[in-house]
């Protein structure tokens, strides 16, 4: 391989970790929405929620990227398949961000929150300041978790014609008549990234350490 | 001001079918360390956390200074929830001591003990900081100010919840048995700092196994058994012979905690 | 957009033999993946250090990528080094290896999860290495990665759909290509959809069954 195509799969790696990091951020936002409202006391809002879980992580995502791919121009949207792909994977990750969370939330001992009330806290003000900080903290493990999963999956997006690391090993693939040489690249390539990321979770749980539930 | 720190009128709560407070009346003297004794289910917590107002009484009535504390009683004797402000008001002048210690692991201890005069004071951090720190002084933590939680000793972290409680300036402390998830060796620095507050003239209402304790430092011991207030008087008053035979009962699954001395024949 | 049922019913013969090639598969997949990850899992915990460490870096490789990069690999560059596989000996090789990575690592969890003092106690009573991996190890891992299995047989449902790329006669190829022929994609995608939900929902809540049916076996 010359350090030309070599140059080349380094820069759709990039694009892979670019767009794997756009879903898991807007996943994230999503997935905080979903999970306010799972938490909700009110049904016609948990159930929704509900809804919108189990659907997203029961159906495989390579079966909901074809369908955005075409239920959007199928209601008039016609959009790049880059967008397409963006919105689903961001869907289907802010399903499981979104229970991460409720984990997280849910397992904020109460005791801290009735203390929080005893300071005069408002309930505002034991959310921002107290649970959301605590639930946060607790779901990094799960996000970090997530975000490689999130990465893997992308490569699904080659399905629907986004030149990202997958799909440039498969046409370099089959241009070059090597797919051992080019499949084994990118799968390296997902590999190393993966291990930066496992990498920065553990640094980031690290400078976290001092504040866990004791 | 005639009024009793605290007066409880009536008071029952009931969890589904289940009453576990019947009919509670009590006042709690200004001033004096009360301690709430009595065996496991006598509702000697629940009580306790009526007070805090952190569980709402079935019925009854609960007045911090003369203040009604989240219910009023009206004109037709039915009960008529208060509004959140002064709810707010009247239990600003309540501090909670947890078994669990409950601090927020994120803050370090000053963090825990300024976060709420910075939140719900609106001091600015300096001087919310100055008088953390004249707090956790007070509890002898001063050296531990930048540690989290996770890095105290269990009765380390509850004297900085007792610090914590105090920097808001009560007028009434109620500790939720303080002691009871610390190691033996460890409690009595939580003690110390107890029977230093109420020597400087802290109003306190303990719930405690501290037989020891509520013997020495208690003025005031209430005896709960089955959700009623069985005895209320005097250390000496209640520990001395001729004893209820309840209360001997009682202190006799307690003599390790210090409730042989009270038993031994004089 | 309009929904078409008929298009659906004559179709039926199709969908179902899609369907059987993904139960098959599914089903296949998740009994190998569990046998072979149970033979990594215990070769990593009771056999020779060199033999672990490779088989960790081998279970790492797998989980560390994409399993669409696997499945290209085998099935396009296994030519190359001499192993020519039909699509679904294909499919069927490379999802059994991908789960097995994915088991492996749930038995090793849970092999270390049993705590020590049940194999003292087992010792202590005289019974031999084989006994106390028959008698107390299994059945007390067994309730500790139930939770775990279940959700990776369900990663594997979904995971039998990436087959379809290549060319494996599963639901996902068969429905999404009546659904070109027919000019029905949308539709088409729908049903696979709630064909995939059904069976993720179904497995997870018989999951559910089976855990409380074996509680009585869980820690005290």
């Amino acid at each position: 391989m010359t350090a030309q195509l070599f140059e080349l799969m380094l820069k759709a790696a990039g694009y892979t970790v670019v767009i794997s990091a756009a879903s898991i951020a807007i996943g994230l936002v999503i997935g905080i929405l979903v999970c306010a409202a799972k938490l909700s006391p009110r049904p016609w809002l948990r159930w929704p929620a509900s809804l919108f879980v189990s659907f997203f992580r029961g159906v495989p995502l390579l079966v909901q990227l074809l369908l955005i791919y075409n239920l959007l121009p199928a209601i008039g949207l016609t959009v790049p398949s880059i967008v397409a792909a963006l919105i689903g994977l961001s869907l289907c990750t802010a399903a499981y961000q979104a229970e991460n969370l409720r984990g997280g939330f849910q397992s904020v001992p109460r005791g801290l929150l009735e203390a929080a009330d005893m300071a005069g806290l408002s309930p505002w003000q034991q959310f921002s300041r107290i649970r959301a900080p605590i639930a946060l903290r607790l779901t990094v493990p799960a996000l970090v978790n997530e975000a490689i999963l999130i990465l893997k999956a992308s490569s699904l997006i080659s399905v629907v014609g986004v030149i990202e690391l997958t799909r440039t090993a498969q046409n370099l693939a089959a241009s070059t008549y090597e797919p051992l040489l080019f499949y084994s690249v990118a799968g390296g390539l997902y590999l190393a990234i993966n291990w930066l990321v496992a990498a920065g979770g553990s640094l980031t749980e690290r400078a976290l350490r001092r504040g866990r539930l004791a | 001001m005639t009024h009793p720190a605290i007066a409880i009128r009536r008071l029952s709560k009931s969890y589904g079918q289940t009453e576990v407070l019947h009919g509670i009346d009590l006042e709690i003297a200004r001033g004096a360390t009360t301690c709430l004794i009595g065996p496991s289910g006598s509702g000697k917590s629940t009580l306790l956390r009526c007070i805090a107002f952190l569980e709402e009484a079935t019925t009854g009535t609960i007045l911090i200074d003369g203040q009604p504390l989240g219910f009023e009683e009206g004109a037709d004797g039915r009960r008529i929830r208060l509004p959140p402000q002064r709810i707010r008001t009247v239990r600003s002048g309540i501090g909670m001591v947890f078994q669990q210690f409950n601090l927020w692991p994120h803050m370090t201890a000053l963090g825990n003990v300024t976060e709420a005069l910075v939140t719900v004071k609106g001091l600015v951090r300096a001087e919310a900081e100055a008088r953390g720190m004249a707090q956790l002084r007070r509890v002898g933590l001063e050296a531990r100010a930048k540690h989290y939680p996770s890095e105290l000793s269990g009765g380390q972290q509850q004297r900085v919840a007792i610090a914590r409680a105090l920097a808001l300036e009560p007028e009434i402390l109620l500790f939720d048995e303080p002691t009871a998830s610390l190691d033996p060796e460890l409690t009595g620095e939580v003690l110390n700092v107890m029977r230093d507050l109420g020597e400087d003239g802290m109003t306190m209402v303990v719930v405690t196994h501290e037989i020891g304790f509520a013997a020495t430092v208690g003025e005031r011991i209430v005896f709960l058994d089955h959700g009623r207030v069985l005895l209320n008087g005097t250390p000496s008053e209640l520990f001395a012979p001729p004893r209820h035979p309840r209360l001997t009962q009682f202190l006799e699954t307690y003599l390790d905690r210090g409730a042989a001395m009270l038993l031994k024949p004089a | 957009m309009s929904f078409d049922g008929s298009v659906i019913l004559a179709a039926l013969p199709a969908i179902l033999s899609g369907l059987t090639v993904t139960l098959g598969i599914w089903v296949a997949a998740t009994v190998l993946g569990i046998a072979l990850g149970f033979v990594v899992a215990a070769l990593r915990h009771f056999g020779p250090r060199p033999l672990g460490l490779s088989l960790r870096l081998v279970v790492e490789v797998l989980r560390g990528t994409p399993f669409l990069i696997q499945i290209f690999l085998l099935y396009f560059g296994g030519p190359f080094v001499g192993i020519s596989l039909d699509p679904v000996p294909a499919g069927l090789l490379g999802l059994s290896v991908y789960a097995a990575a994915y088991f492996s690592e749930i038995f090793r969890a849970g092999f270390a999860a049993v705590p020590r003092g049940h194999v003292e106690a087992a010792q202590c009573v005289g019974l031999s290495q084989a006994q106390i991996v028959r008698r107390i190890l299994i059945p007390e891992m067994t309730m500790l990665v139930l939770p775990q299995c279940v959700n990776m047989a369900v990663i594997l449902v979904k995971e039998t759909a990436v087959l379809s790329i290549i060319a494996v006669p599963e639901a996902t190829a068969v429905i999404s290509a009546l659904g070109s022929q027919q000019y029905a994609f949308v539709e088409s995608l729908f049903l696979l959809a709630i064909i995939y939900w059904g069976l993720v929902e179904a497995c997870g809540r018989a999951g559910s069954a089976l855990e409380t049916r074996l509680s009585k076996f869980r820690f005290a």
